[in-house]
């Protein structure tokens, strides 16, 4: 009895390390860290290299589209109408149709010393009613 | 019209309050007229909220903007089906919903299992009553969809968002519900077996059929809403692990385990304690699954605080529900516990037991993942995130690991199998599954894990063409007939078996189109009037951008023709539509060419009218139409398992007959007296 118990136990721990050893490998690799854009502004070299998802508004006319071409720059702020501490962010690809003056976005990217590098497809912009129709797209308690 | 609205919820909750009440103390005192009353009670739950639904419908019928919740979610322009199916567009319409269909659902399974079983019914009773009172204390105290504006009613509605007026979006919501609150049914026999101590097989064989039905509608509803964020959303992908999406898997992943099991409990007597768990945490998950996208725990940081009300109350009952749910199952466990166990890991049991593990495996991994931004935050103080790339790192073995057993389960024999046994069941996939990937190989198709996946889509094909050449092989035999009318009779006499092998064989199907996503091809191009970009094998050319207008919105299509190996092969029109009521977002009309072989996907993300040039998001698709082929079996399948058992024998045995050859009357005889003699 106490020899089978014994067993399971020990099965259970090495399981346990087992999956706990493959979980640690593979988040590290995986994360991401969701950031405020003052919160990386408050300490920018801090974070400058680590892949981060950041949160901010785009400011109002800061928009630039390079000319026949899918490059972008914009800058975010922390707070909508807050035109003095910026991040410039620059991007090449598709925006979503909701990325507009003022848009709640999230960037995924890396910080670098020039500005935010958003990664390809890296735009993710919710105007505040979109949001809720996202949810209720959801339709319910699941989807 | 509106406090009639609000009436009919509170008087619900009474009535509810009243058969949950009635209900136990009829059981306790063995009072039949008590619990006839909380019965009728129980009905008349259903008959008022479907005069509250009635009310709401209408409301949204008639444009009643006094409403808030219609204002919100419906405006004069709608189409009447949006209008309609706006009852469940958003949060507190769609907890009405959810009431609703609960009490009409639990209506019909006491109405069924009432004489049956009489023992259970009155708990069965207090349980959904219970849950619905939940529901409706959520609604009357929190989030009513009858509150109308006080002062000055608006002339408009704001309308629904235009993501949600397309077709899917009116049957996706409803089948996910169907299948969400029909799981509580399943719950509540499991329950009322717990608190009576009848924790024999009867509660399984009258919530079996439940199960199964729940099952596909929630099979349905995650089907719908993958092809809904494939043809609307627009960006070239079906599922990219969003909460939202997540949670309505996490109970598909346990109803699955569940159906499975009780197969085992059903033939053998085994994991009684595990199926009642099951149950229990498909239940629970169900609730779980509406909290986590519901109060917006997971989706921001902010939106604990937004809606912390909701959370707080959601919480409560979760903990209740856990805590009252398992403190019966530690109550009852020398009762479930049984006398068997296990007799070999080789075996039916055994392989559903891996299924079951594996299936609880990768909701709690789901789980653990999905609130991955909440925990984090929650012990470091840190919000981090996790992407699409680490589930797919941990959900495909799984996948495949699942898929495997898909193929090995239903080949062994129950008990124990023995090697001779192994040996004649597995020699022919076995080959198969070795010489696929070395095929594929030769062909430079990737080993892992696309060619892992195609070996075992391969295996688990030859095991069931197998189960049903050497089944048919046998009839005929016995009959005489042909090989297609053995098939047929084959099918038809046990028919939860086959609908059960094509369920499977529909599994197969979509991990094949899942295996296409490695095949993907994706780019993004800027075009000018005639100019033209080539994108895999095809070649685009903008051939420039027309506007028309309905009325209710303004639609921009882009006109694009198709070249494949320098010949035009199609035009395409990716459009974007925008509706008056929502300017701020334009709606991405996607043009998708399919094909067996693949899909070419097309968005107009962005375009300008005065040079006509376009930007074009265009995504090649390998395959990704298998999944949908996928679902339709699988509904097929669900469908024939569903039905009765004794259905078509007569008409087949008549098959039989005309089939087989002269001196075929003794045969013809001896095969109705067969067919009487069952």
């Amino acid at each position: 009895m106490s020899n089978k118990a014994v067993k399971i136990g020990l099965t259970i721990v090495v399981l346990a390390l087992a999956l706990a050893g493959l979980l640690r490998a593979t988040l590290r690799e995986g994360t991401e860290y969701f950031k405020h854009v003052d919160e990386v502004l408050a300490n920018p070299s801090a974070w400058q290299g680590k892949n981060l998802q950041l949160h901010g508004y785009v400011v109002r006319d800061s928009i630039l589209r390079k000319r026949d071409s899918l490059d972008y720059r914009f800058k975010v702020t922390a707070k909508v109408g807050d035109g003095v501490r910026v991040l410039p962010a620059q991007y090449t690809g598709v925006v979503p149709d909701t990325f507009a003056d003022d848009a709640e976005v999230v960037l995924k990217g890396k910080l670098e010393a020039d500005g935010f590098h958003v990664a390809p497809n890296g735009v993710v912009a919710k105007c505040p009613s979109k949001y809720e129709a996202k949810k209720n797209a959801a339709g319910s308690p699941g989807d | 019209m509106a406090s009639l609205g609000t009436f009919t919820l509170l008087a619900a909750f009474v009535v509810s309050a009243y058969a949950a009440a009635a209900a136990i103390v009829g059981a306790r005192r063995a009072s039949p007229s008590l619990v006839s009353s909380a019965i009728g009670a129980f009905y008349l739950v259903a008959a008022l909220l479907t005069v509250g639904t009635a009310v709401i419908v209408h409301a949204f019928a008639t444009d009643d903007y006094s409403i808030k919740y219609v204002q919100h979610y419906s405006d004069s322009f709608q189409p009447l089906v949006y209008k309609l199916t706006a009852y469940w567009g958003g949060l507190d319409g769609s907890i009405m919903f959810w009431v609703f269909l609960l009490a009409v659902f639990g209506s019909i399974a006491i109405r069924v299992n009432r004489e049956r079983q009489r023992e259970l019914i009155p708990y069965v009773v207090a349980v959904i009553s219970l849950v619905e009172m939940f529901f409706l204390f959520l609604m009357v105290a929190h989030k009513n969809p009858f509150d109308t504006f006080l002062v000055s009613v608006p002339e408009n509605g704001r309308g629904m968002s235009p993501l949600l007026q397309n077709p899917y979006m009116v049957i996706h919501p409803p089948a996910l519900y169907v299948g969400f609150v029909a799981m509580t049914i399943p719950y509540a026999f499991g329950m009322a077996a717990l608190i009576t101590g009848h924790v024999d097989d009867s509660w399984l064989r009258a919530v079996r059929r439940w199960t199964i039905v729940s099952w596909l509608f929630l099979s349905f509803g995650l089907a719908l809403g993958m092809i809904w964020a494939y043809e609307v959303l627009g960006w070239g992908g079906y599922w990219g692990w969003d909460p939202v999406e997540n949670a309505g898997l996490l109970p598909w992943f346990t109803a699955t385990a569940f159906l499975h099991s009780a197969l085992v409990q059903e033939r053998r007597g085994l994991l009684r304690t595990w199926n009642v768990t099951l149950v229990i945490v498909t239940f629970f998950l169900t609730i779980f699954g509406t909290f986590m996208t519901r109060s917006g725990v997971v989706q921001s940081v902010h939106a604990f605080g937004e809606d912390r009300t909701m959370a707080v109350m959601f919480t409560v009952f979760m903990v209740l529900l856990l805590v009252v749910s398992f403190g019966f199952v530690i109550r009852r466990l020398g009762l479930l516990r049984g006398q068997q166990e296990i007799d070999s890991w080789l075996s039916r049991e055994g392989a559903v037991r891996a299924n079951n593990w594996l299936m609880m495996f990768a909701a709690f991994f789901l789980l653990f993942a999905t609130m991955f931004p909440t925990l984090s935050e929650a012990l470091t103080g840190q919000r981090m995130t996790v992407g699409p790339p680490f589930f797919n790192t941990w959900m495909l073995p799984i996948g495949l690991a699942l898929l495997f057993l898909t193929g090995v389960g239903p080949l062994l024999a129950w008990r124990r199998t023995t090697p001779a046994n192994l040996k004649e069941q597995f020699l022919a996939p076995a080959i198969v599954a070795v010489a696929m990937p070395v095929a594929l190989l030769l062909l430079g198709v990737p080993i892992w894990p696309v060619g892992a996946c195609f070996a075992l889509c391969a295996f688990v094909t030859v095991t069931i063409v197998q189960e049903f050449i050497r089944g048919a092989a046998v009839r005929r035999r016995a009959s005489g007939s042909n090989y297609l009318v053995a098939m047929a009779t084959l099918v038809a006499r046990s028919k939860r078996r086959y609908g059960g092998y094509l369920v499977h064989l529909s599994i197969v199907l979509m991990f094949v189109g899942f295996a296409g996503e490695a095949f993907k091809v994706e780019q993004q191009v800027l075009l000018k009037l005639g100019q033209q970009a080539s994108v895999g094998h095809y070649v685009v050319r903008n051939d420039g951008i027309r506007i028309t207008d309905d009325g209710q919105k303004q639609m921009i299509t882009g006109h694009v023709a198709v070249f494949r190996d320098g010949r035009e092969i199609d035009s395409v029109y990716p459009g974007k539509w925008l509706y008056r009521q929502h300017e701020q977002e334009p709606v991405s009309q996607v043009a998708i060419r399919r094909g067996v072989a693949e899909d070419l996907y097309i968005v107009m993300p962005d375009f300008e009218l005065q040079n006509q040039s376009m930007t074009l998001q265009i995504v090649i698709n390998p395959l990704v139409d298998w999944i949908w082929v996928g679902f339709c079996l699988l509904g097929l399948g669900t469908l024939m398992a569903l039905l009765p058992e004794e259905m078509f024998g007569f008409e087949t045995a008549r098959l039989v007959a005309a089939t087989v050859p002269v001196p075929s009357s003794d045969a013809v005889d001896r095969e109705r007296g067969g067919q009487g003699g069952r």
